[in-house]
């Protein structure tokens, strides 16, 4: 049971590095479709994100920062990443990003990324 | 232990590991790259919306800045005459003609680069960057005679006299400053201009008083190892200052947009605080938008984390510069700090006003540069076309990733930034960095008289690494980009 955990744990980690090197354009001109919010929420999700995120993640790709398009870690993860910082990422307050925005920025980039 | 719960572990570690081990990352980014032998031309590589198709122009030119077209809509073209990396040619004014071949107008002497031009009522109007001996704007007839209508812009410097625009019976342009933040290094002593203009520095549009903040390195006007220089905010290289001192503000000043009458005259204050006003445009409501470059994490007082920005020029309204980067104060944030380095402290004992909000936010380091806006039957109407010259690391701080490199289109309403015209492949990138025929370093736009076709203006090969620029003659192209 332990040898079959230790297995499933490494095909993991492996999995999550091969999906983290993929490429990660979401760019409308490459996948040749419009990006059009489906709400308002994820429109104004997209709108936060360009204020805050898309100077170091430019439209979810790598740049200053790492590419977020393709990083499959669960949205709650990302957004405690978000308000709290991680390694050289600072973290944004309540004041700087509300509750409220904080999620319809997972919303935009859950759909940014299924699109 | 659940497989889900490990999997969710697993990835908090691993983000945990790649975020701590981003000091270690090596740059990579689009200039970093060998020596390449041709520039291939392949308009295929370039990705654009459905409905809209690319050709090249004209191909060959030497460090292309700026496009305009004529009476009879006849395109001319400013080779600038000057690049980072410190490589002088001769600016230059050419008409492009129908089979791509080029005619001379106009040559100017080793004072470039020449950064804009428009054309108006039977002249062109040049700005003349000026890093030799000032910055200067030109009118240049359709026979080519030059005729200066401001000398002594205080160009000498980082940034140059910028792009142009004229409204309401005056010529609107933008100056950069000298520096990257405000305080004189040894980081411009690579840029090339500090041996040759020892004094050279920052001067404000208005008074300011310094915090007192100075700033220890070596001493590379001094051939003696291990000497050591002291500068503070606005002043000349080795030169402290101290908590309170005033710096007097004049006009031509750094960081700004000032105006002159179209025949010439005493350059007048529009609004200040701006590092490298680089690109400027006349929405279709007769407002000017500019261009910002944003800070580097270079020299005494390096930034990290400040992103270009597109503003909405306002009479009066100071933007930030030095202390402020896209409207957000950098006192002590850590959003701006470089990793392992202290927080950016304020130049400033007062700010002299209050920032607004940008219009837009670019990447860090994408050189947002030349701006046009859409009318008319070209699709994206009153949206902002930017070129991002793409980055220029490792000397501008690093990146992990190319970041520009293409032609965006902005949402100037919401901030929404969305590609235009980009070259295809798994990754962004210059042409040259991804093996492809496609853009390389898109430097301005501009619609034509029709308002039919968006021309981009392609400056060519630029390779950086730890010792700065080395751009490439002869790599300069002219796209076309039109609605089918």
């Amino acid at each position: 049971m332990a040898k079959v955990s230790a297995i499933t744990g490494v095909c993991c980690i492996l999995v999550i590095l091969l999906s983290g090197a993929c490429a990660s354009r979401r760019s409308e001109i490459i996948k040749q479709k419009t990006f059009d919010p489906a709400s308002a929420r994820i429109a104004n999700g997209e709108k936060v994100f360009m204020e805050k995120c898309h100077k170091c993640h430019p439209a979810g790709e790598a740049g200053l920062g790492p590419a977020i398009s393709s990083n499959p870690a669960p949205q709650f993860v990302k957004r405690f990443q978000m308000r709290h910082g991680l390694g050289v990422m600072p973290g944004f307050k309540k004041e700087e990003i509300s509750r409220k925005d904080l999620r319809d920025i997972s919303k935009y980039l859950h759909a940014w990324k299924s699109y | 232990m659940s497989a889900r719960l490990f999997i969710i572990l697993a990835t908090s570690f691993l983000l945990a590991s790649l975020s701590s081990c981003y000091r270690m990352r090596a740059s990579r980014g689009g200039g970093q790259i060998s020596p390449v032998a041709t520039r291939n031309i392949h308009p295929d590589d370039i990705a654009l919306p459905p409905g809209y198709s690319i050709t090249a122009v004209a191909t060959g030119l030497t460090f292309p800045s700026a496009v305009t077209f004529d009476d009879q809509e006849r395109a001319y073209v400013v080779e600038t005459g000057y690049s980072y990396g410190e490589v002088w040619e001769l600016p230059r004014l050419l008409r492009l003609e129908p089979d791509g071949r080029t005619t001379v107008i106009a040559k100017g002497g080793k004072n470039g680069p020449w950064t804009s031009i428009v054309y108006h009522n039977g002249s062109f109007y040049v700005s003349e960057g000026g890093e030799a001996s000032g910055g200067r704007i030109l009118r240049i007839s359709m026979d080519g005679k030059i005729t200066p209508l401001l000398e002594n812009l205080p160009s000498m410097g980082d940034h140059h006299t910028n792009a142009l625009v004229i409204k309401d019976g005056y010529i609107y342009f933008g100056q950069g400053t000298a520096t990257n933040a405000g305080v004189v290094g040894t980081d411009n002593a690579q840029y090339g201009w500090l041996p040759r203009k020892k004094d050279f520095h920052d001067i404000p549009c208005a008074d300011v008083i310094l915090a007192g903040q100075n700033y220890s390195t070596e001493n590379v006007l001094t051939p003696a190892a291990g000497d050591q220089a002291v500068t503070g905010a606005y002043v000349p290289f080795n030169t402290p200052t101290r908590a309170g001192q005033v710096i007097k503000g004049s006009i031509p000043c750094n960081g700004s947009i000032l105006k002159i009458p179209l025949e010439g005259g005493k350059p007048e204050l529009v609004a200040w605080g701006l590092r490298n006003p680089f690109g400027l445009a006349l929405s279709p409501d007769g407002k000017i938008f500019a261009t910002e470059n944003g800070f580097d994490d270079r020299g005494s007082r390096p930034v990290w984390g400040a992103g270009d920005v597109l503003w909405e020029i306002k009479q009066d309204q100071w933007y930030g510069w030095p202390d402020f980067s896209a409207g957000r104060p950098m006192k002590d944030l850590e959003e701006f700090r470089v990793p392992g380095k202290p927080a950016v402290k304020p130049l400033l004992q007062q700010y002299p006003g209050t920032p607004p909000r940008p219009a837009a936010v670019f990447g860090v380091h994408a050189s947002a540069n030349g701006l046009d806006f859409a009318t008319g039957d070209f699709g994206f109407e009153g949206e902002a076309f930017v070129a991002e010259f793409g980055d220029m690391a490792p000397s501008v701080g690093k990146v992990l990733r190319p970041v520009g490199f293409k032609v965006v289109r902005v949402n100037v309403q919401t901030g929404v930034i969305r590609d235009f015209a980009a070259n295809k492949g798994k990754r962004n990138g210059p042409a040259s960095w991804q093996g492809s025929g496609g853009l390389e370093r898109p430097i301005s736009v501009r619609f034509d008289p029709s308002h039919r076709n968006l021309y981009i203006v392609d400056f060519g090969i630029v390779r950086m690494s730890d010792r700065g620029a080395t751009p490439e003659v002869s790599t300069g192209v002219i796209w076309k980009i039109s609605k089918d």
